[in-house]
């Protein structure tokens, strides 16, 4: 009798061993190795970081995060399959990388009631009627572009309007927020001067310069990488052009200091999360992971979509429903959820999923990235999607 | 005592596209085996089996251009995406999705006939920057046409139906995917047995002899172009109607290129050689992914360096077999099956 009541008390201390550290299984798809590695890298090591930390902090309410990393190299086709092996070993959410996986995974991770978080920005995925199982933690590039003209308009002081001229790759990341960009900035009363293309391989942008400078433009609108914006602000100190550069969200990293040195001092970028030291109360959380080694703004990135998806993993949990659909129904409840200031706060709504309508300008000075001030826009439907 | 090797009486014999029963009994057994995949499977090694089958078609239909024809193409991505976009186009219309398959393949094989006619006076490397605009030009117009492309946004794709019935699983797809990758598979075999593939290998190995014989090269150059590209709209519709979303980043020159390394690992001019390198380009990344997550729940820090290695060990392995293999794997089966045929008595 004894050994039977010390067997069955075993059991039980085993299936109750089981349901205290079960496991959520999310799936991680990083370039690791493609052509988006230098800021796909940090990124993923943020995702990482913050599930390390959220396990030995309890996890979510005591169910730790199993990732399962795969490297797809930027490539749709590995992208998914990669997914199929994800959700093959079980996932319930999924952290993602590009616009053109992202894309392509669409309509897989809304049949499979699956949440991504991409580090895409394209505005149609923050529309659910297309997009109903996407989120991210940035506002849509479009957003981005809009909240930065609205700081240029609003810090211009001259009695003219202001000339603005556009400078992107011809490639789908580059056009995507165009339109919205050039209808906001005629809305606010910037003269639109022209459009230049530029490789984001490109190792010298003469043409490109000669034309701002016909265009005479007071600013330009940089939808490049680091890379090719560096290339585009040494030439513009080489060649005398005096306009002001506004960056968007991937050209403008601690990377760009070290490629293009002084010049590309006091130009203006745009960012979604906080860059390394700022003085924000999840800082000391980010020292103390990363042990005070600094880490790209991207990282940060990481480190909040993962935090905001374990928000919803927490609240899925709470309704009794920690599942794919779950997750969404809870992310789509979420109000005002402050990432310890890493970023804005973060509102998703079941018709709405732009995360906040909040972007961070940042400049170059003294060769390090610092925070300027984040600008708000109005929460506008008409934007959705656009 | 039997005769090692296979001794044809007749013609009709040696022209077999399997001439002999065991060759029947294996391909048999491989339908069958084909057929019962998807019930066994996870639906992973499903979706990594559509894929391989996706590319079979390509990289076959790239063989017939390339290997058998010898016209060089570094746009065989961008005619994948014409077909691709043509099948979204016309399935978004109502179309039935057997006439948007065909269709997208149609809008394929034109766009290859036009980029085909300066083949009439180049070739070679000459050939291949000419297609290589080729890619250029129509990946701007995926980006730019957005009437028609979605331009940057990119197209959704329902699943296809026929007659009601919903092929809107990986399950499912296989075994549409499979039905038109051995309808491609046995065209380009029966093509390159015609009098077409006769032309098309005598303009591959002297264009001068072939013209004295009476091969009208121009004629035969764009039937070359047009099948070819035709067969990469088609899957091109497949890759369409799989991922459900199309975007011009999925039709970039990495994919044109990733074609011709297949025909290239597999062997140029063979229809099982462009399979196999179907197969392994294919698997290659998913091998590479496997072994790095292996080694990762061991050791993590050698993980972490095995990632970037990764991109090397792909461009490594092509490196060695142009060295070691230029004839590529279809060679080496070539030999393994030599082997058995003539075991004990190889010489």
């Amino acid at each position: 009798m004894k050994k039977i009541i010390i067997s069955m008390a075993a059991i039980a201390a085993m299936l109750f061993a089981s349901t205290a550290f079960a496991t959520v299984k999310v799936g991680v798809l990083s370039d690791l190795t493609g052509p988006t590695s230098s800021v796909g890298v940090p990124y993923a090591q943020g995702i990482k970081d913050c599930v390390a930390y959220v396990n030995a902090n309890g996890g979510i309410d005591g169910d730790q995060i199993e990732l399962i990393q795969v490297d797809y190299a930027y490539n749709v086709q590995q992208a998914l399959s990669a997914y199929k092996r994800f959700k093959s070993a079980g996932i319930i959410a999924l952290q993602g990388w590009g616009t053109g996986d992202t894309e392509a995974l669409v309509r897989f991770v809304k049949r499979d009631k699956i949440p991504v978080f991409s580090a895409s920005y394209s505005a149609h995925l923050m529309n659910p009627a297309n997009a109903p199982y996407n989120f991210t933690i940035a506002p849509d590039y479009s957003t981005q572009g809009r909240a930065g003209l609205k700081y240029i308009k609003d810090s211009w002081k001259e009695a003219r309007a202001p000339r603005i001229a556009f400078v992107y790759p011809d490639k789908p990341y580059g056009h995507t927020p165009l339109p919205a960009m050039k209808e906001y900035a005629k809305e606010l009363g910037f003269e639109v001067t022209g459009d230049e293309t530029l490789d984001l391989k490109a190792m010298d942008a003469t043409p490109q310069i000669l034309g701002l400078k016909k265009h005479k433009a007071d600013f330009v609108w940089v939808g490049g990488t680091t890379p090719s914006t560096a290339v585009l602000m040494k030439d513009s100190k080489k060649l005398g052009f005096t306009g002001k550069f506004l960056v968007n969200i991937w050209g403008n990293d601690e990377n760009l200091a070290k490629m293009a040195g002084p010049a590309c001092e006091g130009n203006l970028g745009i960012q979604a999360a906080s860059v390394y030291g700022q003085d924000v109360p999840g800082m000391k959380m980010i020292e103390a992971e990363t042990k005070g080694e600094p880490q790209m703004t991207h990282y940060m990135r990481g480190f909040v979509s993962t935090m905001v998806m374990v928000e919803g993993m927490k609240k899925a949990k709470a309704n009794g429903e920690l599942n794919g659909e779950g997750i969404k129904n809870a992310l789509e409840t979420m109000r005002d959820y402050d990432p310890m200031g890493l970023a804005p706060a973060i509102s998703y709504y079941p018709e709405d999923h732009r995360p906040s309508m909040a972007v961070n300008i940042c400049t170059v000075k003294d060769g390090k990235l610092e925070f300027l001030e984040t600008v708000s826009l109005d929460r506008d439907d008409k934007w959705l999607g656009k | 005592m039997l005769k090692c090797g296979l001794f044809f009486t007749s013609y009709n014999k040696e022209d077999q596209l399997f001439p002999s029963m065991f060759q029947k009994t294996c391909l048999g057994l491989f339908l069958v085996a084909m057929l019962i995949a998807p019930q066994v499977l996870d639906f992973y090694y499903i979706s990594v089996m559509n894929l391989i089958m996706i590319a079979v078609i390509g990289a076959v239909s790239l063989n017939l251009l390339t290997g058998v024809c010898g016209q060089m193409s570094l746009g065989h991505g961008a005619f994948v995406g014409v077909g691709a976009y043509g099948c979204a186009v016309l399935a978004a219309k109502g179309v039935p999705f057997v006439l948007c398959l065909l269709g997208g393949g149609a809008l394929a094989a034109v766009a290859g006939m036009f980029f085909g006619i300066p083949s009439l006076r180049l070739k070679g490397i000459y050939l291949a920057i000419s297609t290589l605009a080729a890619q250029m030009i129509l990946e701007y117009v995926f980006l730019h046409w957005s009437a028609f492309t979605g331009g940057a946004n990119g197209m959704p794709v329902d699943p296809p139906s026929i007659m009601g019935f919903s092929f809107d699983s990986d399950e499912r797809m296989f075994y549409l995917i499979f039905a038109v990758t051995v309808l491609c598979v046995l065209g380009v075999s029966n093509i390159i047995r015609s009098r077409s593939g006769r032309a098309f290998v005598a303009i591959r190995d002297f264009y001068q002899s072939a013209e004295n014989v009476g091969v009208n090269l121009f004629q035969f150059k764009l039937q070359a172009f047009a099948t070819s590209s035709f067969m990469a709209g088609i899957a091109g519709g497949l890759w369409a109607y799989y991922t459900m979303y199309i975007t011009p980043e999925q039709f970039s020159i990495s994919l044109s290129i990733s074609y011709l390394a297949m025909i290239i690992i597999g062997g140029m001019g063979s229809v099982t050689g462009a399979i196999f390198g179907a197969v392994f380009i294919t698997l290659l990344p998913e091998v590479l992914n496997t072994a790095t997550s292996l080694v990762g729940s061991f050791a993590p820090d050698i993980s972490a360096l095995m990632a970037p290695l990764k991109e090397g060990i792909f461009g490594l392995t092509l490196v060695l077999f142009l060295i070691f293999e230029p004839e590529g794997l279809v060679r080496k089966w070539k030999m393994i099956k030599a082997y058995w045929k003539l075991y004990p008595f190889a010489y």
